[in-house]
Protein backbone atom coordinates (compact mmCIF):
# COMPACT_ATOMS: atom_id res chain seq x y z
CA UNK A 1 0.00 0.00 0.00
CA UNK A 2 2.93 2.15 0.61
CA UNK A 3 3.79 1.87 -3.64
CA UNK A 4 5.96 4.48 -4.66
CA UNK A 5 4.49 6.65 -7.17
CA UNK A 6 4.67 6.24 -10.81
CA UNK A 7 5.93 2.29 -10.59
CA UNK A 8 2.19 1.68 -9.91
CA UNK A 9 1.19 1.57 -13.38
CA UNK A 10 3.67 -0.71 -14.99
CA UNK A 11 4.12 -4.23 -14.81
CA UNK A 12 1.61 -5.05 -12.71
CA UNK A 13 1.28 -9.31 -12.48
CA UNK A 14 -2.24 -8.69 -14.46
CA UNK A 15 -1.32 -7.27 -17.24
CA UNK A 16 1.76 -10.23 -17.69
CA UNK A 17 -0.60 -12.25 -19.32
CA UNK A 18 -1.04 -10.17 -22.24
CA UNK A 19 2.43 -9.65 -23.26
CA UNK A 20 3.83 -10.72 -26.47
CA UNK A 21 5.90 -13.73 -26.21
CA UNK A 22 8.52 -12.26 -27.96
CA UNK A 23 8.89 -9.07 -26.71
CA UNK A 24 7.48 -9.68 -22.88
CA UNK A 25 5.83 -6.29 -23.73
CA UNK A 26 2.14 -5.57 -24.20
CA UNK A 27 1.28 -7.07 -27.39
CA UNK A 28 1.00 -4.72 -29.80
CA UNK A 29 -1.01 -5.37 -33.44
CA UNK A 30 -1.53 -8.71 -31.65
CA UNK A 31 -2.33 -11.82 -33.26
CA UNK A 32 -2.50 -15.28 -31.55
CA UNK A 33 -1.90 -19.05 -32.72
CA UNK A 34 -4.11 -21.44 -33.40
CA UNK A 35 -2.65 -23.20 -29.74
CA UNK A 36 -3.36 -20.22 -27.89
CA UNK A 37 -0.13 -17.87 -27.84
CA UNK A 38 -0.21 -14.23 -27.81
CA UNK A 39 2.39 -12.04 -30.34
CA UNK A 40 3.05 -8.94 -31.71
CA UNK A 41 2.69 -9.90 -35.03
CA UNK A 42 6.00 -7.80 -36.21
CA UNK A 43 7.70 -9.73 -33.29
CA UNK A 44 6.38 -13.70 -34.85
CA UNK A 45 6.79 -12.21 -38.32
CA UNK A 46 10.62 -11.08 -38.02
CA UNK A 47 10.76 -15.23 -36.55
CA UNK A 48 9.02 -16.80 -39.05
CA UNK A 49 11.24 -14.80 -41.61
CA UNK A 50 14.52 -15.88 -39.23
CA UNK A 51 13.76 -19.63 -39.62
CA UNK A 52 11.64 -19.41 -42.91
CA UNK A 53 11.68 -23.72 -42.96
CA UNK A 54 10.97 -23.99 -39.48
CA UNK A 55 7.53 -22.23 -38.46
CA UNK A 56 6.93 -23.43 -35.24
CA UNK A 57 5.58 -21.42 -32.28
CA UNK A 58 8.40 -20.02 -30.39
CA UNK A 59 6.17 -21.18 -26.96
CA UNK A 60 4.66 -25.03 -27.93
CA UNK A 61 6.31 -25.57 -31.26
CA UNK A 62 3.00 -26.00 -32.64
CA UNK A 63 2.88 -25.53 -36.64
CA UNK A 64 2.35 -21.63 -37.18
CA UNK A 65 2.30 -19.13 -40.24
CA UNK A 66 1.14 -15.94 -41.09
CA UNK A 67 -2.61 -17.96 -42.10
CA UNK A 68 -2.48 -19.99 -38.64
CA UNK A 69 -3.13 -16.87 -36.46
CA UNK A 70 -5.86 -14.76 -35.72
CA UNK A 71 -5.48 -10.96 -35.07
CA UNK A 72 -7.17 -9.50 -31.64
CA UNK A 73 -8.97 -6.60 -32.00
CA UNK A 74 -9.43 -4.50 -28.46
CA UNK A 75 -11.53 -1.80 -28.16
CA UNK A 76 -9.41 1.03 -29.37
CA UNK A 77 -7.49 -0.79 -31.69
CA UNK A 78 -6.55 0.61 -34.90
CA UNK A 79 -9.26 0.66 -36.95
CA UNK A 80 -10.14 -3.38 -37.23
CA UNK A 81 -7.10 -3.05 -39.78
CA UNK A 82 -5.35 -6.62 -40.19
CA UNK A 83 -2.17 -6.32 -38.61
CA UNK A 84 -1.31 -8.88 -41.28
CA UNK A 85 -1.87 -6.77 -44.02
CA UNK A 86 0.16 -4.02 -42.70
CA UNK A 87 3.77 -3.33 -43.48
CA UNK A 88 5.45 -5.42 -40.37
CA UNK A 89 7.54 -2.22 -38.80
CA UNK A 90 10.14 -4.52 -38.17
CA UNK A 91 12.52 -3.76 -35.36
CA UNK A 92 15.42 -4.20 -37.23
CA UNK A 93 16.85 -4.55 -41.13
CA UNK A 94 15.45 -7.20 -43.00
CA UNK A 95 17.04 -10.31 -43.59
CA UNK A 96 20.90 -9.89 -42.39
CA UNK A 97 22.75 -12.79 -42.46
CA UNK A 98 21.15 -15.48 -40.95
CA UNK A 99 23.46 -17.67 -38.86
CA UNK A 100 22.15 -21.11 -39.54
CA UNK A 101 23.87 -23.40 -38.81
CA UNK A 102 22.06 -26.79 -39.05
CA UNK A 103 21.61 -26.69 -42.92
CA UNK A 104 23.58 -28.08 -45.20
CA UNK A 105 25.17 -24.36 -46.01
CA UNK A 106 27.61 -25.28 -43.45
CA UNK A 107 29.02 -27.61 -45.98
CA UNK A 108 30.70 -24.79 -47.52
CA UNK A 109 33.27 -24.03 -44.56
CA UNK A 110 36.00 -22.88 -46.74
CA UNK A 111 38.29 -23.46 -44.35
CA UNK A 112 37.60 -26.91 -43.82
CA UNK A 113 39.96 -29.38 -45.65
CA UNK A 114 37.71 -32.70 -46.87
CA UNK A 115 35.72 -30.12 -49.07
CA UNK A 116 38.95 -28.65 -50.52
CA UNK A 117 40.45 -31.39 -51.19
CA UNK A 118 37.75 -32.97 -52.63
CA UNK A 119 37.28 -30.36 -54.93
CA UNK A 120 40.25 -29.93 -56.61
CA UNK A 121 40.54 -34.07 -57.13
CA UNK A 122 37.38 -33.81 -59.22
CA UNK A 123 37.38 -30.64 -61.40
CA UNK A 124 39.55 -29.44 -63.59
CA UNK A 125 39.93 -25.83 -62.08
CA UNK A 126 42.31 -23.89 -64.53
CA UNK A 127 39.48 -24.26 -67.32
CA UNK A 128 36.77 -23.79 -65.26
CA UNK A 129 38.11 -20.69 -63.76
CA UNK A 130 38.93 -18.89 -67.11
CA UNK A 131 35.74 -19.48 -68.19
CA UNK A 132 34.21 -17.92 -65.48
CA UNK A 133 36.56 -14.67 -66.05
CA UNK A 134 35.25 -14.58 -69.55
CA UNK A 135 31.61 -14.76 -68.73
CA UNK A 136 32.11 -12.36 -65.76
CA UNK A 137 31.32 -8.87 -66.54
CA UNK A 138 33.23 -7.15 -64.30
CA UNK A 139 33.78 -3.60 -65.43
CA UNK A 140 37.44 -3.04 -64.80
CA UNK A 141 39.73 -5.84 -65.02
CA UNK A 142 43.12 -5.10 -63.38
CA UNK A 143 46.39 -5.91 -65.71
CA UNK A 144 47.85 -9.26 -65.49
CA UNK A 145 50.80 -9.83 -63.11
CA UNK A 146 49.61 -7.63 -60.26
CA UNK A 147 48.71 -8.74 -57.31
CA UNK A 148 45.49 -7.52 -57.39
CA UNK A 149 44.75 -9.77 -60.56
CA UNK A 150 46.10 -12.49 -58.92
CA UNK A 151 43.80 -11.84 -56.15
CA UNK A 152 40.58 -11.65 -58.14
CA UNK A 153 41.85 -14.94 -59.79
CA UNK A 154 41.84 -16.68 -56.16
CA UNK A 155 38.53 -15.08 -55.90
CA UNK A 156 37.11 -15.95 -58.48
CA UNK A 157 38.30 -19.36 -58.23
CA UNK A 158 37.13 -19.56 -54.67
CA UNK A 159 33.23 -18.21 -55.89
CA UNK A 160 33.77 -21.53 -58.92
CA UNK A 161 34.54 -24.21 -56.47
CA UNK A 162 31.55 -22.43 -54.10
CA UNK A 163 29.06 -23.24 -57.32
CA UNK A 164 30.50 -26.35 -58.16
CA UNK A 165 30.27 -27.90 -54.69
CA UNK A 166 26.31 -26.34 -54.59
CA UNK A 167 25.75 -28.10 -57.81
CA UNK A 168 27.49 -31.31 -56.55
CA UNK A 169 25.58 -31.11 -53.41
CA UNK A 170 21.86 -30.79 -55.46
CA UNK A 171 23.08 -33.57 -57.49
CA UNK A 172 23.86 -36.03 -54.35
CA UNK A 173 20.86 -34.64 -51.71
CA UNK B 1 16.33 2.00 -27.51
CA UNK B 2 16.93 -1.25 -29.91
CA UNK B 3 14.80 -3.83 -29.36
CA UNK B 4 17.24 -6.20 -27.89
CA UNK B 5 18.34 -4.00 -25.20
CA UNK B 6 15.06 -3.13 -24.82
CA UNK B 7 14.03 -7.25 -23.97
CA UNK B 8 17.26 -7.44 -22.03
CA UNK B 9 16.50 -4.92 -19.54
CA UNK B 10 13.31 -6.74 -18.68
CA UNK B 11 15.24 -9.81 -18.08
CA UNK B 12 17.45 -8.05 -16.12
CA UNK B 13 14.79 -6.65 -14.12
CA UNK B 14 13.18 -10.42 -14.23
CA UNK B 15 16.76 -11.95 -12.52
CA UNK B 16 17.24 -9.06 -10.14
CA UNK B 17 13.38 -8.84 -8.44
CA UNK B 18 12.57 -12.80 -8.97
CA UNK B 19 15.06 -15.17 -9.94
CA UNK B 20 14.70 -18.69 -10.22
CA UNK B 21 16.06 -20.81 -7.60
CA UNK B 22 19.29 -21.15 -7.47
CA UNK B 23 20.72 -18.56 -9.27
CA UNK B 24 21.44 -15.19 -8.90
CA UNK B 25 22.42 -12.36 -11.31
CA UNK B 26 26.00 -10.61 -10.61
CA UNK B 27 25.19 -7.01 -10.57
CA UNK B 28 28.29 -5.78 -8.75
CA UNK B 29 30.84 -6.21 -11.96
CA UNK B 30 28.06 -5.75 -14.74
CA UNK B 31 29.78 -3.35 -17.20
CA UNK B 32 26.89 -3.90 -19.76
CA UNK B 33 23.49 -5.24 -21.01
CA UNK B 34 25.23 -6.87 -23.44
CA UNK B 35 27.39 -9.57 -21.26
CA UNK B 36 26.41 -10.85 -17.67
CA UNK B 37 27.34 -12.99 -15.24
CA UNK B 38 24.64 -15.49 -13.63
CA UNK B 39 25.86 -17.94 -10.53
CA UNK B 40 24.04 -21.27 -10.32
CA UNK B 41 23.99 -23.19 -7.26
CA UNK B 42 23.78 -26.65 -7.19
CA UNK B 43 20.57 -28.07 -5.97
CA UNK B 44 20.56 -29.64 -2.39
CA UNK B 45 20.25 -33.25 -2.87
CA UNK B 46 21.87 -33.45 -6.39
CA UNK B 47 25.08 -34.84 -7.07
CA UNK B 48 26.43 -30.07 -7.61
CA UNK B 49 24.79 -30.04 -4.05
CA UNK B 50 27.22 -26.95 -2.49
CA UNK B 51 28.88 -26.31 -5.56
CA UNK B 52 28.73 -22.67 -7.29
CA UNK B 53 29.10 -22.38 -10.72
CA UNK B 54 29.23 -18.93 -13.22
CA UNK B 55 27.31 -18.66 -16.06
CA UNK B 56 28.27 -16.32 -18.71
CA UNK B 57 25.56 -14.62 -21.19
CA UNK B 58 26.22 -12.92 -23.82
CA UNK B 59 24.10 -11.69 -26.28
CA UNK B 60 23.97 -10.02 -30.05
CA UNK B 61 22.08 -7.51 -31.65
CA UNK B 62 19.34 -9.87 -32.71
CA UNK B 63 18.84 -11.08 -29.94
CA UNK B 64 15.92 -13.18 -29.08
CA UNK B 65 15.78 -13.99 -32.93
CA UNK B 66 18.83 -15.46 -32.42
CA UNK B 67 20.22 -16.96 -29.37
CA UNK B 68 23.00 -16.15 -26.40
CA UNK B 69 25.97 -16.96 -26.32
CA UNK B 70 25.84 -19.06 -22.76
CA UNK B 71 29.25 -20.84 -21.22
CA UNK B 72 30.28 -21.95 -18.07
CA UNK B 73 33.07 -19.59 -16.64
CA UNK B 74 35.57 -19.02 -14.21
CA UNK B 75 38.14 -21.63 -12.14
CA UNK B 76 35.07 -23.93 -11.44
CA UNK B 77 33.16 -25.85 -14.11
CA UNK B 78 30.75 -28.53 -13.14
CA UNK B 79 32.25 -31.84 -14.32
CA UNK B 80 29.10 -33.25 -16.33
CA UNK B 81 29.15 -35.12 -19.65
CA UNK B 82 27.15 -32.33 -21.19
CA UNK B 83 29.88 -29.45 -20.15
CA UNK B 84 33.02 -29.39 -21.81
CA UNK B 85 35.92 -28.13 -19.31
CA UNK B 86 36.32 -24.54 -20.93
CA UNK B 87 32.74 -24.33 -19.88
CA UNK B 88 31.09 -24.85 -23.63
CA UNK B 89 27.64 -26.76 -22.99
CA UNK B 90 25.87 -28.96 -25.12
CA UNK B 91 22.34 -28.19 -24.82
CA UNK B 92 20.29 -27.85 -27.80
CA UNK B 93 17.92 -24.97 -26.24
CA UNK B 94 20.99 -22.71 -27.14
CA UNK B 95 21.23 -23.04 -30.69
CA UNK B 96 19.02 -25.03 -32.71
CA UNK B 97 15.97 -25.56 -30.73
CA UNK B 98 16.41 -21.87 -29.35
CA UNK B 99 13.15 -19.80 -29.15
CA UNK B 100 12.50 -16.04 -28.71
CA UNK B 101 10.19 -17.19 -26.29
CA UNK B 102 12.78 -18.25 -24.21
CA UNK B 103 14.68 -16.67 -21.59
CA UNK B 104 17.74 -15.94 -19.39
CA UNK B 105 15.24 -17.61 -16.67
CA UNK B 106 14.50 -20.20 -18.84
CA UNK B 107 18.16 -20.97 -19.81
CA UNK B 108 19.44 -21.16 -16.47
CA UNK B 109 16.54 -23.46 -15.45
CA UNK B 110 17.23 -25.95 -17.85
CA UNK B 111 21.19 -26.03 -17.30
CA UNK B 112 20.40 -26.06 -13.17
CA UNK B 113 17.68 -28.98 -14.49
CA UNK B 114 20.54 -30.44 -16.87
CA UNK B 115 22.80 -30.75 -13.91
CA UNK B 116 20.45 -32.07 -11.33
CA UNK B 117 19.19 -34.88 -13.33
CA UNK B 118 23.25 -35.64 -13.56
CA UNK B 119 23.96 -39.25 -11.81
CA UNK B 120 27.59 -39.48 -12.92
CA UNK B 121 30.36 -36.50 -12.50
CA UNK B 122 32.08 -37.00 -15.93
CA UNK B 123 33.27 -35.03 -18.99
CA UNK B 124 32.20 -35.25 -21.93
CA UNK B 125 33.82 -39.03 -23.90
CA UNK B 126 35.50 -35.99 -26.96
CA UNK B 127 36.47 -33.59 -24.63
CA UNK B 128 39.94 -33.56 -24.98
CA UNK B 129 39.70 -33.38 -28.71
CA UNK B 130 36.64 -30.73 -28.55
CA UNK B 131 38.43 -28.21 -26.30
CA UNK B 132 41.57 -28.34 -28.81
CA UNK B 133 39.60 -27.41 -32.17
CA UNK B 134 36.54 -25.41 -30.88
CA UNK B 135 35.86 -21.81 -31.40
CA UNK B 136 35.98 -19.58 -28.49
CA UNK B 137 32.59 -18.95 -29.37
CA UNK B 138 30.06 -21.93 -28.16
CA UNK B 139 27.53 -21.23 -30.84
CA UNK B 140 29.93 -21.61 -33.92
CA UNK B 141 30.20 -25.60 -32.93
CA UNK B 142 28.08 -27.39 -35.05
CA UNK B 143 26.46 -29.60 -32.39
CA UNK B 144 26.06 -33.14 -32.58
CA UNK B 145 23.45 -33.91 -29.70
CA UNK B 146 24.01 -36.33 -27.58
CA UNK B 147 20.50 -37.29 -26.33
CA UNK B 148 17.36 -35.13 -26.15
CA UNK B 149 16.23 -35.39 -22.34
CA UNK B 150 18.29 -33.57 -20.13
ZN1 LIG C 1 6.15 -8.38 -29.28
ZN1 LIG D 1 1.98 -22.27 -29.24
Amino acid sequence: MTDEPGTSNSSQPSSTQFECNICLDTAKDAVISYCGHLFCWPCLHQWLETRPNRQECPVCKAGIGKDKVVPLYGRGSSNNVDPREKLPPRPQAQRPAAENRNMGWNGLNLGDGFQMSFGIGAFPFGFFGSMFNVNDGRPRTPPPDTPQYQDEQVISKVFLFVAIFMMFWLFVS
Amino acid sequence: MAFSQKRIQKEILTMTTSPPPGTRLVTETMQTTKEFLVEVHGAQGTLFAGEQFKLLFKFGDRYPFESPQVMFVGDHIPEHPHVYSNGHICLSILTDDWSPALSVESVCLSILSMLSSCTEKKRPPDNAFYIRTCSSNPKDTRWWYHDDKV
